[in-house]
């Protein structure tokens, strides 16, 4: 049960270094001598929260949401008593246990054996706890044959398995989260979300948990709030606050259109009049998932008029740049003028994260004439139903093509 | 709906200066343990000689300033044995310094864990206090030994009742420390210059202490300001309930007790009253 009342977080920026003295000493002789109004003090620094208030009742589950910046690890430092609020307070009952970060506190020196301890006892357990806790622990990180070697001798996959499982066997009665499951390899991120549901379902622990994991927060939050530029923009059922954020935060680029030929781009063969993404959404759907099928439009002007077939390609990248897929136009040596190109993509096949899309145009199979490098893009959001399993789905596509599985005839 | 009183914690903007937390250190033993574990264990691990460094590191010392101190500059030293005579100095002013250094980058070495994750942040000088008192325990049994062999081999040495004494002598300068140390962690955090200005005092301050030479050689008119220093009654005493010749004051062994007071007092509250807000500027 935490009660959080108007809390606001007040950051300086500006100089730290040599001038810190002499300033530090001027604004304590204005403060103390010098009685004047207080300053707006956004002058030189910002407010990374501002008047924030709710609360969390006892067994409840809240997800906290917003862009990088928003104010999401300020808000769980001042629950996690790491910083200090500017103003407000925050009230609670029971114990509280932050992971802010996995592994914190851990020694390079030390065993796995006396890692387990320290880390233990940093999060706040007692001995005992440990103590009854110890083969547990080990069992689930998995690294009983290293446990007495030090562990600055671990690969880093033994580090973060041994970290969680200390962090996962903690009993606190609230627990603070943040970002943990985003680390790790897609099988210890289906651990520790599978843990998480556990703790918050089984055992009824408060939780508070800051992630972009939406799928997750779908999953395990009873509440979700949205953090904007440090204030609280909305509060309420995961599902509907959800689906507002993606699609009042995320910054599509979905359409763009040139009316004047000179300035759109291009160059003496190609000008682009036009390209649109076009998601066939279901009704009362508003934000694109992995079922939505895409329609990629483009209008362009051809000005070449040598001889040669035209093909325009459509390809399609994922947000580390790796290309999906490259698909082309049949050539065409009758085409001049305004041109329109559409293809789209099927829904039940892109997997879930962000892509932009390329438009190339190629003369004679080889000679390349324009390309408009991600001219759109835009995100997949996951969706599933009746799953259990809610980490980040692996793969490049996600086709929904069955799997068969049934008595082999003899 | 619960009522403003059952709340169990409550987290404010400022912090009260008499709200020291103390029972929740209390809580946290078992990571005070575990911190002064940490610190013995690793800081031996991978050396060749492991913990008999602490018992190398003052017979290293005082052969050191047997040499230039006694022999070359020929400071006396009360006609006590050099070793005998520059043991305790070196014992008690590493101590203190190994304390000081300790606790007076608490904040700067621990930005990262305390960026983390919420513990008391006074168990870490606590801790190094605790680290530094086991060694100190351990280097005294090194000079107790050596005294047995004088005492036997020597008849001019002997012990007298102010032996007792030791205990609050160990827990001035640990105090001293702990309170320079809580101040200095807390404005080295804001003013990193500092470091360097005080890694000079300290080297300075030691020499304004009787390790290499006895108080005797003092003028008289400085005398005064000399005993000023906590430390000074702190070794003189030490050395006048072993040797029987150094110079006890209780005055000034009370005097030094009331100023670490002080400053012990002073450092827990500044301390206590900064830990969240540095946070914001490290």
């Amino acid at each position: 049960m935490i009660k959080v009342e108007n809390i606001s977080k007040y950051y300086q920026l500006g100089k730290f270094g040599s001038g810190r003295l002499r300033e530090d000493f001027k604004n304590w002789w204005d403060k103390s001598f010098i009685t004047q109004p207080e300053k707006d003090r956004s002058a030189n620094g910002i407010w990374a929260l501002k008047d924030i208030s709710f609360e969390v009742a006892a067994g409840e589950v809240l997800g906290i949401i917003g862009n990088n910046g928003a104010g999401k690890s300020t808000l769980l430092k001042i629950i996690s008593r790491i910083t200090a609020p500017s103003n407000g307070c925050i009230m609670g009952n029971g114990r509280v246990t932050s992971l802010l970060e996995i592994g914190t506190g851990f020694h390079g020196e030390l065993t796995g054996r006396e890692n387990i301890y320290l880390n233990g006892h940093i999060l706040g357990m007692k001995k005992k706890e440990i103590r009854e806790r110890f083969d547990e622990i080990v069992d689930f990180s998995g690294v009983e044959k290293f446990i007495d070697t030090p562990v600055k001798r671990y690969s880093s996959g033994m580090y973060t398995r041994l970290a969680f499982a200390v962090a996962a066997h903690m009993d606190p009665e609230i627990l603070i989260v943040d970002e943990v499951l985003a680390v790790g390899d897609a099988e210890f991120q289906r651990k520790s979300l599978g843990k998480m549901k556990e703790v918050s379902s089984k055992q009824g622990k408060t939780i508070l948990l800051v992630s972009h994991n939406m799928q997750a927060l779908k999953n395990l939050c009873n509440r979700a709030i949205v953090l904007h530029k440090g204030e609280l923009i909305n509060m309420g059922d995961p599902e509907i606050v959800i689906e507002n954020y993606l699609k009042k935060e995320k910054t599509y680029n979905i359409f763009q259109e040139f009316d004047n030929m000179e300035l759109a781009p291009g160059n003496d063969a190609i000008r682009i009049k036009k390209v649109e993404l076009k998601p066939e959404y279901l009704p009362g759907q508003e934000v694109i998932d992995i079922r939505t099928p895409l329609n990629v439009y483009f209008e362009f002007w051809n000005l070449d008029h040598t001889v040669g077939s035209l093909i325009a390609g459509v390809l399609l990248f994922n947000m580390a740049g790796e290309c999906i897929f490259d698909v082309g136009s049949e050539g065409d040596t009758s085409l001049t003028g305004l041109i329109e190109g559409r293809c789209r993509i099927p829904g039940n096949f892109l997997n879930d994260g962000s892509y932009y899309i390329s438009i190339a145009f190629v003369k004679d199979t080889t000679n390349r004439l324009f390309y408009f490098e991600s001219c759109l893009s835009f995100d997949v959001e996951d969706y599933r139903k009746n799953t259990a399993w809610y980490g980040k789905w692996i793969g490049h596509v996600r086709p929904s093509f069955p799997v068969i599985l049934r008595p082999k005839e003899i | 709906m619960q009522k403003q009183s059952e709340w169990e914690w409550k987290i404010e903007s400022h912090t009260k200066w008499n709200k020291w937390g103390l029972k929740e250190l209390w809580q946290y033993k078992d990571l005070i343990n575990r911190f002064v574990r940490r610190d013995l264990i690793a800081n031996y691990q991978q050396t060749v000689l492991g913990p008999f460094w602490i018992f190398l590191q003052p017979v290293l010392t005082t052969i050191v300033y047997w040499v230039i101190f006694s022999k070359i500059a020929n400071i006396s030293t009360d006609g006590v044995s050099p070793v005998l005579f520059y043991l305790p100095g070196i014992i008690i002013w590493s101590y203190f310094s190994d304390c000081l250094n300790g606790t007076m980058y608490t904040f700067l070495q621990n930005s990262a864990l305390f960026n983390k994750i919420y513990f008391p942040r006074l168990i870490i000088p606590f801790s190094h206090i605790i680290v530094h008192s086991v060694r100190l325990l351990i280097q005294l049994l090194l000079f107790t030994g050596v005294y047995v062999f004088y005492l036997i081999v020597s008849e001019t040495l002997k012990p007298n009742v102010y032996i007792l004494l030791l205990p609050v002598l160990i827990l001035i300068t640990a105090g001293f420390s702990l309170g320079a140390g809580l101040i200095i962690s807390v404005i080295t955090a804001r003013y990193r210059d500092l470091d360097y200005v005080l890694q000079f005092i300290l080297r300075l301050f030691m020499f304004a202490t009787p390790v290499v030479y006895p108080t005797s050689l003092v003028p008289e008119k400085y005398q005064f300001v000399f005993w000023l220093n906590p430390l000074t009654p702190v070794i003189e005493t030490f050395r006048t309930a072993f040797f029987s010749n150094g110079t006890f004051h209780f005055g000034y062994l009370f005097l030094s007790i009331i100023s670490v007071g002080i400053l012990l007092f002073t450092g827990i509250v500044l301390f206590k009253k900064k830990e969240l807000r540095i946070m914001d500027i490290i």
